[in-house]
């Protein structure tokens, strides 16, 4: 079975994943009618330092005090998951990155800034991303969420095919 | 309340970092066919998301009583075109927006850099959008951008 780099852990079964993230998804509807978003907490963030007139939009403004602690609470899950796991420390650790493409920590930072920028765009021209379109769109029958997920994870599909089947192919994929 | 948000954050955070969501192996194995993991995960959260959605919206109101406004998201050309520049990112960097914050708590250094890219990506967005409107017939910015769903059932549920 696979395992995490995180630590070597083995992951937590898929089903409880999908039904603890159902959960979230529930919690924050029912308790504040909040629908789960985490790409628009980036433009959250922008618009603490820039002025134009998108990040003064009102659901911009009005969010923000509710996503930015949402987006607290992911780095601090992932603080606790590595805590817990084995202990914290700061790692380059790429897996399969590291032996077919084995670039160095200035070129992860490169490839890293690069493929940000790509989301960091993306999500917010399509209007959402894994979380607001793939789980709650989908869920809540939304059409440009339904086109926006088949854009996305087809767009991953190729990609990767190309990365680890044309570009850096691995010994037994 | 706001303390609510970080521990909704901190157990989802928790459950990506677990579950291989933001695991770059198991990205790249969605993406091969050779790791159906995520596959479930985004399976069995939508199946499971919607009938309780669709419950929340029939009851119309939060559990402290406040009427149901769900904010909707608009169906325009960026959805395919930004989907796809995601898509491409998600698979280079495997990391989705939250698992890039999750990744930067469990001490994953690179991730830094992916967060630094995913801000500037988003507010270059926000700094052209009045440009990029008219080709990917975005809505305009003055009626905020988004309308609201405000459920319509709570009399005939009441």
């Amino acid at each position: 079975m696979d395992r995490l780099i995180l630590h070597n852990l083995p992951p937590m079964h898929w089903a409880v994943a999908g039904i603890g993230i159902a959960g979230i998804v529930l919690a924050l509807l029912l308790l504040a009618s909040r629908r789960l978003a985490v790409s628009s907490g980036f433009e959250d963030i922008c618009s603490l330092v820039l002025q134009a007139p998108y990040f003064r939009r009102p659901t911009v403004v009005s969010g923000r005090s509710w996503r930015l602690p949402l987006l607290a609470g992911l780095v601090i899950g992932g603080f606790l998951s590595a805590m817990l796991g084995g202990g914290w420390e700061p790692t380059w650790a790429l897996g399969m990155f590291d032996r077919a493409i084995g670039l160095g920590p200035a070129g992860k930072l490169a490839w890293m800034f690069g493929a940000g920028l790509l989301i960091g765009f993306g999500t917010r021209l399509a209007g959402g991303c894994t979380a607001g379109h793939g789980i709650f769109g989908l869920a809540n029958l939304e059409r440009p969420s339904a086109i926006s997920t088949l854009s996305f994870v087809i767009a991953g599909i190729v990609t990767t095919q190309i990365v680890y089947r044309l570009l850096f192919p691995l010994a037994g994929l | 309340m706001r303390i609510a948000y970080v521990v909704l954050g901190a157990v989802f955070g928790f459950i990506l970092s677990r579950s291989g969501a933001a695991d770059y192996d198991f990205i790249q194995g969605m993406f091969l066919f050779s790791n159906l993991q995520l596959y479930g995960i985004m399976g069995v959260a939508v199946i499971v998301g919607a009938p309780g959605i669709w419950l929340i919206k029939r009851r119309g109101r939060t559990l402290d009583g406040q009427p149901l406004s769900i904010e909707v998201k608009s169906r325009h050309r960026g959805n395919v075109a930004g989907g796809v520049l995601f898509g491409v990112g998600w698979s280079l960097a495997g990391m989705c927006p939250g698992p890039i914050l999750v990744n930067i708590g469990e001490g994953k250094v690179y991730a830094i850099a992916a967060l630094a890219g995913a801000l500037v990506g988003a507010g270059a967005f926000g700094t052209l959008y009045e440009r990029l409107q008219g080709f990917f017939g975005l809505p305009p910015l003055k009626v905020d951008g988004r309308s609201f769903f405000v459920s319509r059932r709570i009399s005939t549920i009441d």
